[in-house]
């Protein structure tokens, strides 16, 4: 009975149903359907939200119904769906840490609101690193997200969840965040197109920060169009967000075009680099060798301080994480250890027992790196060779159009396989720089590594705010690897892998038992203890017995 | 303790004031949209930025950096092209990011500074002014012919918000001891709020308290906050030190809080400086701490003790850009700038010849200055002549009134500026006494009426005749010849008994200036 139209590609979706081919509403049951039947080989998963998709289906075949087909926004009928650090109104934003558990959203983020407005039926949120500190999806509260490919190995993270998804075609597009690396090192090992977009291009309002400097959202998406769509419709200032820019590119429009006359550059120093697998060089080697067949000129282009940027990455990510984490002290929202008298041992037993080891790391990392004294040591320097990274860049683009690099620097491992943070954090060497400059890069597929057989991403990486290079380079290089398939497990048609059949919870199911209405209020176990609150304060909010002692 | 006047003699009090002003006039906070209001229920003006939920993201609020540019450029301060906000971490309920979005080493302003004219009673507090003459320069101040003024120099105003307010229950008069519970209202979270920081220049807490009323003038002036001290939308830290008269070292500071009134400034301070001393002088040992000014005790206890410098971890505000402020901006702002208290009273002093003390009394109030403008204008040809009664009338009638009843709205009130310029007048023109006019005032503010037709209804007029006066003056004469031997026996201050017996005799209508000198020449 399935049709499996999670499957399909954007284009193809909007196509049909105003040729009411099939109605929104059969594509969303279908797509519920396939994640209920599916999720359990991957636990992409955290929760569905299938109030959400059937209502906004329901509009889009009222309005085909209604002969408004014209108004169908580009992305209408497509099932997306969101990694758990964007807040949608009335879903748990659990950021896949026992802190926030029981934590239900007030609001919705923009790029959320972004995707539903331009058609998109939303299925539900998706797992991710614990508050995005991670490079395997291992470190989320609730277990970790298995690689379509081969589930015994690992998505990438934080974005597994996101990439998962896709790759097994439970969603045509989802949207992950990126603020090392966390788009494109999962969009690698699950083999889909994956955009970090240049730092300003899509608004962060609603998104959980980790690092507010470096953190971008984008897209996943099994072709280069469906990624563009996607980008058109996120991309663009937010009154919400000011650090967000105004953009005029139309993301689709020259992706037809090819690469004649475009300048790639490759990095000599990323292509010699200690710990690049073989098969990955090889791939991206391939990779250029097409593009110069298919008219572009490869230029060799030197980055001479990218080889800091992990230094630096490892400063102010953890700087900026432990200040934004700081909101989660158990006090108004999250995770709250009850029973304790002062307000001093109620943040520290909440916040070491709602937050798992990497979390923890960050934030002790980040309060003894801004710590006076050591400040000048390691924050001021590390902003120093951002500026330096920058220019290393914005020189390299006065010579080529685009970047092409590896992404990772091999492919999925194995669960448990990289144990010792340091080791874990090198998945990231090739992509850190870019956040830290605030490029966009994207990572391609270009098809099955010769040594391990699994998926293996090229990394575009495009001037800044010049999103729209590297899409085109990618269109390019699509037309050699083809469209990113499927994960053949879970390809329609295929037999359904051991453990399919998933138990999500549904978000409908979310709101009772939190005190969600009239306010923006959660009471989950926000307060300790029961104390009776006098009837006088009542829109107050309850701290904690002895909030006093603490002063 | 000893007296503050003797405390120093012995020791320099050297004060520092951090203010911090709420921009009350604004719609809005400083990085969300909800509306400023105070009082309101709690937690009703809230959203996602204020309440810090996960995922929200602040939008600075234009119209409140116009505000603190309006501030620095009303202190003399430079304007900062470039500056940014910072964050400020450190965990309390109050604030719901647990960090505070501030400024950083850079400020919108920077190095300004203000001059206090300090004189009357306020100058007795300096040491040893009176060793100075008129034009001499001793250190910060300029001694002038009344007293002294004062260059106090201002380091820099900052942006920031505002916390939660926190109401703890249980304990005894809402204090944090003993509390079982405490709730917090984020209304108030995220209210601009701009903290200025003086430099450490001031001497007296005289000073200390007349740089806060001028101030306070200064920011009414140009709209920007409320100022009220007593909800808080102005409030005042003070850093105490002493150090022997003499001495350049600093000694150790003591931070003063709850003065939330000119009169709790002043006193806080000055018990201050006095416990400081007393402890100096016993061989103890000054901490630096924080101290609450209790002002029904009258006394300051400690708060907080400071170990260590507090380590707020400040870095950068990633999610805010630097701010570059455009000449252009800069410009317009400063084209918005009104006049400022001190220019306003410059002109009065050139253009109706008035003291300065009238001068700066008068715009002390920007109501009084204002009236004090319509009843010049209401004047017309007679404004020079009417000028310094004008002022009289305004400064002491006036004033008492708006002091006495502080609902007594001048701009609503029966004396209108036309009213007020026929009652100076017929004072001007000896119609009636200055005592007289005093019964008049009041007359007009109770039955809404001209001064002339009350004049007239109640047969008040002076009796300005001299025959009249003489008579009266025979006769009070006559009745009290104890009185007059002393007199002439040098008791000359007996004049104004005989003034008043003959006022008594005249039901207060006769001239007092024709009484005087009548009794002058009959008393010899």
């Amino acid at each position: 009975m399935a049709q499996n139209f999670s499957c399909l590609g954007a284009a193809e979706l909007r196509r049909g149903l105003l040729a009411k081919e099939y109605s929104a509403t059969e594509v969303a049951r279908d797509a519920l359907f396939r994640v209920r039947a599916l999720d359990g080989a991957v636990h992409a998963f955290l929760e569905t939200t299938e109030e959400l998709a059937l209502s906004q289906a329901a509009a889009l075949d009222a309005a085909v119904a209604e002969g408004r087909g014209a108004e169908l926004g580009p992305l209408a009928g497509v099932p997306v769906a969101f990694k758990d650090n964007m807040n949608l109104a009335g879903t748990h934003t659990t950021c896949s840490s026992n802190m926030l558990r029981n934590y239900v959203s007030p609001y919705t983020a923009t790029c959320v609101q972004r995707m539903l407005d331009a058609g998109a039926l939303g299925l539900g949120k998706l797992n991710m690193d614990e508050f995005a500190f991670g490079s395997s999806t291992e470190t989320s509260a609730f277990g970790p997200t298995c690689n379509p490919w081969d589930v015994e190995r690992v998505p990438g993270g934080s974005s597994g969840g996101s990439a998962a998804a896709v790759a097994a075609g439970l969603a045509c597009v989802t949207l992950g965040s990126d603020t090392g690396g966390s788009i494109r090192q999962p969009g690698s090992f699950c083999g889909l197109v994956a955009v970090k977009p240049t730092y300003g291009v899509v608004s962060r309002y609603g998104v959980v920060a980790f690092g507010s400097s470096l953190d971008q959202v984008g897209p996943f998406a099994r072709s280069v169009e469906d990624a563009a769509l996607a980008m058109n419709a996120l991309a663009g200032r937010d009154p919400l967000d000011c650090t967000s820019q105004a953009v005029d590119a139309d993301f689709t429009a020259n992706l037809a075009e090819g690469v004649r006359g475009m300048r790639v550059g490759v990095v000599p120093a990323f292509m010699e680099a200690q710990g690049l697998a073989p098969e990955v060089r090889a791939k991206v080697q391939e990779a250029a060798d097409h593009l110069r067949k298919l008219g572009a000129e490869i230029v060799e282009v030197d980055l001479p301080n990218a080889q800091a940027a992990m230094s630096a990455y490892y400063v102010l990510g953890p700087c900026e994480a432990f200040s934004n984490l700081a909101r989660f002290d158990s006090v108004r929202y999250g995770y709250c250890d009850p029973g304790h008298a002062d307000l001093g041992a109620q943040y520290e037993a909440s916040r070491h027992r709602g937050f798992g080891p990497e979390a923890r790391r960050r934030i002790m990392l980040g309060s003894y790196l801004l710590s006076s004294g050591v400040y000048e040591t390691y924050y001021y320097p590390a902003q120093q060779v951002r500026t330096l990274i920058t220019q290393d860049y914005a020189r390299a683009y006065e010579q080529v159009d685009v970047i092409l690099a590896p992404v990772a620097p091999r492919t999925a491992f194995r669960f448990g396989e990289v144990t010792d943070p340091t080791s874990m954090y090198l998945s990231d060497m090739f992509t850190i720089s870019i956040n830290i400059a605030g490029n966009g890069g994207m990572s391609m597929p270009a098809g099955l590594g010769a040594d391990t057989g699994l998926p293996v991403g090229v990394q575009l990486i495009a001037p800044q705010f010049k999103d729209e290079n590297m899409l085109r380079a990618a269109a390019a290089l699509e037309t050699v690897y083809g469209p990113a398939p499927v994960a053949p497990a879970f390809a329609p048609g295929a037999a359904a892998p051991i453990g399919a059949e998933a138990d999500i919870p549904d978000a409908a199911q979310a709101v009772p038992g939190v005190d969600l209405p009239g306010g923006p209020w959660q009471q989950d176990a926000g307060v300790a203890g029961d104390q009776d609150v006098p009837d006088d304060a009542r829109g107050q909010i309850a701290v904690a017995e002895g909030a006093a002692e603490q002063a | 303790m000893r007296k503050l006047e003797e405390v120093l003699e012995d020791w320099e009090a050297v004060i520092g004031l951090e203010i911090h002003a709420e921009l009350t006039t604004l719609e809005t906070k400083m990085f969300c949209g909800c509306k400023l209001e105070f009082g309101a229920a709690p937690n009703t003006h809230t959203c996602p930025v204020c309440l810090g939920m996960p995922g929200a993201l602040p939008v600075p609020n234009k119209a409140a950096i116009e505000s603190i540019v309006l501030a620095g450029l009303a202190t003399n301060c430079d304007i900062e092209k470039r500056s940014m906000f910072y964050r400020k971490n450190y965990m309390y309920p109050d604030m719901a990011k647990n960090f505070q979005t501030t400024q950083g080493p850079v400020a919108f302003c920077m190095r300004g500074h203000l001059d206090l004219a300090v004189d009357g009673p306020a100058a007795k507090e300096r040491y040893r002014l009176d060793k100075l003459a008129p034009g001499d320069v001793d250190g910060n101040i300029t001694r002038t012919e009344s007293g002294y003024v004062a260059h106090v120099g201002i380091t820099r105003i900052h942006m920031e918000e505002d916390a939660g307010k926190m109401v703890h229950l249980g304990g005894g008069e809402g204090r944090i001891a003993g509390a079982t519970h405490s709730l917090v209202d984020y209304n108030r979270a995220g209210t601009p709020l701009i903290e200025l920081v003086t430099e450490p220049d001031l001497r007296t807490p005289e000073e200390a308290r007349l740089f806060m009323q001028k101030l306070r003038q200064i920011y009414l002036a140009i709209g920007i906050s409320d100022c009220s001290m007593e909800e808080g939308s102005l409030r005042c830290d003070g850093n105490v030190s002493l150090r022997r008269r003499g001495a350049t070292e600093f000694g150790t500071k003591t931070e003063l809080k709850n003065m939330n009134s000119f009169k709790n400034l002043h006193d806080g301070l000055a018990y201050e400086i006095c416990r400081q001393a007393e402890v100096l002088e016993e061989g103890g040992q000054i901490y630096q701490e924080t101290r609450h000014w209790d002002p029904s005790k009258k006394c300051t206890i400690v708060m907080r003790v400071k170990e260590t410098a507090d380590d707020y971890r400040l870095f950068p505000e990633p999610d805010l850009a630097p701010y570059d402020l455009s000449d252009e901006f800069i410009e317009g702002v400063r084209a918005k700038l009104p006049e400022l208290p001190d220019e306003k009273a410059a002109r009065y002093e050139a253009d109706f010849a008035l003291s300065a003390y009238d001068a700066r009394h008068l715009v002390e109030h920007r109501v009084t200055a204002n009236f004090f403008e319509a009843c010049m204008e209401a004047a017309g040809a007679d404004a020079a002549k009417l000028a310094k009664p004008a002022a009289n009338l305004i400064i002491n009638d006036v004033t008492a009134q708006m002091n006495a009843d502080a609902a007594f709205d001048l701009d609503a009130c029966a004396l209108t500026p036309a009213r007020a310029v026929e009652l100076v007048q017929l004072v001007s023109d000896e119609t009636i006494s200055s005592k007289q006019a005093k019964e008049v005032l009041s007359a007009v503010l109770a039955e809404d009426a001209d001064p002339a037709a009350i004049v007239e209804a109640r047969g008040m007029k002076q009796v300005s005749d001299a025959g009249a006066i003489e008579a009266v003056v025979d006769a009070v004469i006559a009745a009290n010849p104890d009185k007059v031997a002393q007199y002439q026996g040098g008791k000359t201050g007996l004049i104004g008994f005989f003034v008043g017996q003959c006022m008594k005799e005249m039901k207060g209508q006769g001239n007092p200036k024709l009484i005087n000198e009548l009794l002058a020449k009959k008393l010899g």
